[in-house]
């Protein structure tokens, strides 16, 4: 367990359930025949929210200070491979299905382990092209295919 | 119509060859699903909801929707016979209810008895998985005749105890876990309101009119969540993989495991029914009671095949019984069953008691395909055991990319924005720190799911009573659902003060 992030975590979510208790309140009261509007629930439920991350908060303080075992992070790893996720989100309607798939795959492949380059590029175009046919071609779905001139 | 002349009608679905075809990937993909350490039923089953929604775009609703409950269903057993392989064989378990089959099966692989206890689990858990379905057949008529009487007061307080239910018993914190339940509850609320029609929390951009998709939600915090979890902190070599030598058990393992296999899947078909109770406190319950019931209790830890038997059974079964509370009352009791729920209802088909009486081919059509599935799963197991425990040993650098390639595809083809996939990455990161530091994440999707049910019923019970709120508490069924739900809430406090040691769930 760690204090710092259950810290963290508890004002986080304090904030939200005071976002939505404060939101809420913006809501428009009518329910049409009903004494329960729409904003009674998220209300609520933001007020429990509240309460609940104080006590996660309170909880904290009483947490003994133990030796925390560090374990190997590959930060360089996981931020390629996540930054490449976004792009590959970015670019997959302006490029398409394949292109996009593609690269991210080749990308992320070399990044969990370099080298390998031709079953790395046979395993990317395989999976990208393959499912792009299977799904836009054989089953009639829609998938932005390639880039439109 | 009887409950057999249902039965036969489900069978007469079940066996059209595409739901055929569709049980047998389901079980196949289930069992790969269990065997790779990392991927859980959950996130197996979450990723594989935009496929079958593909899979099965060209059909009508009804019979997409059978069609692909069958091979969701068939993912989540697949993954209780596939979770034992890597226990035995490895001593690492595949998902989380395999935990205890680890202090015996892998014993028993030491000796060189790994296909005697590998083929006993699949026996167990095919026994299991038909005393569950008889269970399933018995119990779904009466008690969704009895749910049927339920006005919105009573669902109301019977989520509520649901929710209670799951939030009570997961994760080391109560306090994480109810706060992942109302955080779950809250995110349900964004979109336009079902009762009013007002828009809530959407700031007038329009792609949050529809509100937060499920799908994208959980594939994200369970799929991405567990990938981005392995990118990170991997490079823990496993270990070596035990022989194979003979599959068949001995008519001694066959006799001595015969009576765990029946009290485990009794106990967990019981267990499984229960909300928030699922597999892996089944198979603990279970490996507990079989040492007692031992006449040589010595034994267990040291490769005794009633260790691998009864919670082998016991965790299938409980999987089989889950279903109940799912297909009659509408309630999922764990993370995979609201994921199937999800499910349902992106194709409009609502599960709770009308599900017997609106889409009959839907509810009887996957009772009578999981029948079909637990004996493909056992005629797949046997021979293809040492197939399976190949599986184990697919590289992590290409599995790890291409889920995340299947998550972008799936949430893509079914939502067709690009907000979904930033959606999707944030969640992947959400998932992975709240998991890491003890944030049950299963109550969250739990949540999420059955939010807007919770509101409308609260609001329709509301309206009845003109705001007062007491109708709750005034109204005798929904009294004491609501007092099992404090009860769920309270007892496992009064234990934890107590000094007692309270068993929680793990995801699943």
């Amino acid at each position: 367990m760690s204090k710092t992030f259950d810290r963290f975590a508890s004002i986080a979510f304090l904030l939200i359930g005071l976002l939505f208790v404060i939101e809420s309140r913006s809501i428009s009261q009518s329910a049409y025949g009903s004494s329960v509007g729409p904003n009674i629930f998220p209300t609520a439920l933001g007020v429990i929210l509240i309460l609940l991350s104080i006590r996660l908060l309170f909880e904290t303080t009483k947490y003994e200070h133990g030796e925390r075992i560090k374990e190997p992070v590959q930060y360089v790893k996981f931020l390629i491979i996540f930054i490449s996720a976004i792009i590959y989100a970015a670019i997959l309607e302006p490029l398409g299905y394949v292109i996009s798939t593609f690269l991210f795959l080749l990308i992320a492949f070399q990044t969990m382990e370099r080298g390998k380059w031709i079953s790395t590029i046979v395993i990317a175009s395989a999976f990208s092209f393959g499912v792009y046919y299977f799904f836009a071609e054989f089953l009639g779905g829609s998938l932005p295919g390639f880039p439109q001139f | 119509m009887s409950t057999l002349d249902f039965l036969f009608n489900g069978f007469a679905v079940a066996f059209q060859w595409q739901n055929i075809l569709f049980a047998f990937v389901g079980v196949l993909i289930g069992t790969a699903v269990g065997v790779l350490p990392g991927i859980g039923p959950m996130s197996g089953v979450a990723l594989l909801i935009p496929v079958t929604a593909t899979l099965t775009s060209g059909m009508p609703t009804e019979a997409a929707a059978a069609s692909s409950i069958i091979l969701l269903a068939g993912v989540y057993y697949g993954a209780m016979y596939g979770g034992s392989t890597t226990s035995i064989l490895l001593n690492t378990p595949g998902e989380s209810s395999s935990v205890v089959t680890t202090l015996d099966g892998y014993q028993m692989a030491k000796q060189g008895r790994a296909g005697a206890a590998l083929s006993i689990a699949a026996i167990g858990s095919f026994i299991a998985g038909i005393v569950s379905l008889i269970g399933l057949v018995l119990l779904a008529e009466p008690l969704s005749n009895v749910a049927l009487k339920f006005g919105p007061a009573e669902y109301f307080s019977l989520m509520l105890l649901g929710l209670c239910a799951v939030s009570g018993l997961a994760g080391k914190s109560m306090t994480k876990a109810l706060i992942m339940t109302v955080f779950g509850l809250l995110l349900a609320t964004i979109g336009i309101d079902a009762v009013s029609g007002i828009a809530r929390f959407t700031y007038d951009l329009p792609i949050l009119y529809s509100g937060l998709e499920f799908l994208t939600i959980a594939v994200g915090l369970f799929a991405l969540g567990e990938v981005f979890k392995t990118v990170l902190e991997r490079d823990k070599e496993d270990g070596a993989i035990a022989k194979i030598e003979r599959i068949l058990p001995t008519k001694q393992d066959l006799k001595d495991s015969a009576k765990p296999i029946v009290r485990g899947s009794l106990m967990g078909f019981f267990i499984g029914v229960l909300p928030g109770a699922g597999a892996t406190l089944a198979s603990f319950f279970s490996y507990v009671a079989e040492r007692k019931f031992s006449k040589h209790p010595e034994k267990f830890g040291k490769g005794a095949i009633e260790g691998v038997a009864g919670p082998e059974s016991a965790n299938n079964a409980a999987s089989g019984g889950a279903m109940i509370p799912l297909l009659t009352l509408g309630i999922p009791g764990s993370g995979t069953t609201a994921i199937l729920m999800g499910a349902l209802i992106m194709y409009n088909i609502q599960p709770g008691p009308l599900l017997f009486d609106d889409h009959p081919e839907v509810a009887w059509g996957l009772i009578a395909s999981m029948f079909i599935g637990n004996l493909m799963l056992l005629v797949l197991n046997m021979p293809l055991v040492k197939v399976f425990a190949k599986i184990i040993q697919t590289p992590k650098k290409y599995l790890l990319p291409i889920i995340i390639a299947i998550s972008f595809f799936g949430v893509y083809a079914v939502q067709y924005t690009t907000f979904d996939l930033y959606l999707l990455l944030a969640c992947g990161v959400l998932g992975y720190f709240l998991a890491k530091n003890d944030y049950p994440l299963a109550p969250l999707v739990l949540a999420l799911v059955l939010g807007p049910m919770i509101e409308n019923n609260m609001r329709r019970a509301l309206t009845i009573s003109n705001g007062d709120f007491s109708i709750f508490v005034s109204k005798p069924l929904s009294l004491v659902f609501i007092l099992a739900a404090v009860a769920w809430l309270v007892v496992p406090l009064i234990m934890k003060l107590k000094g007692r040691n309270v068993i929680i769930n793990d995801e699943e």
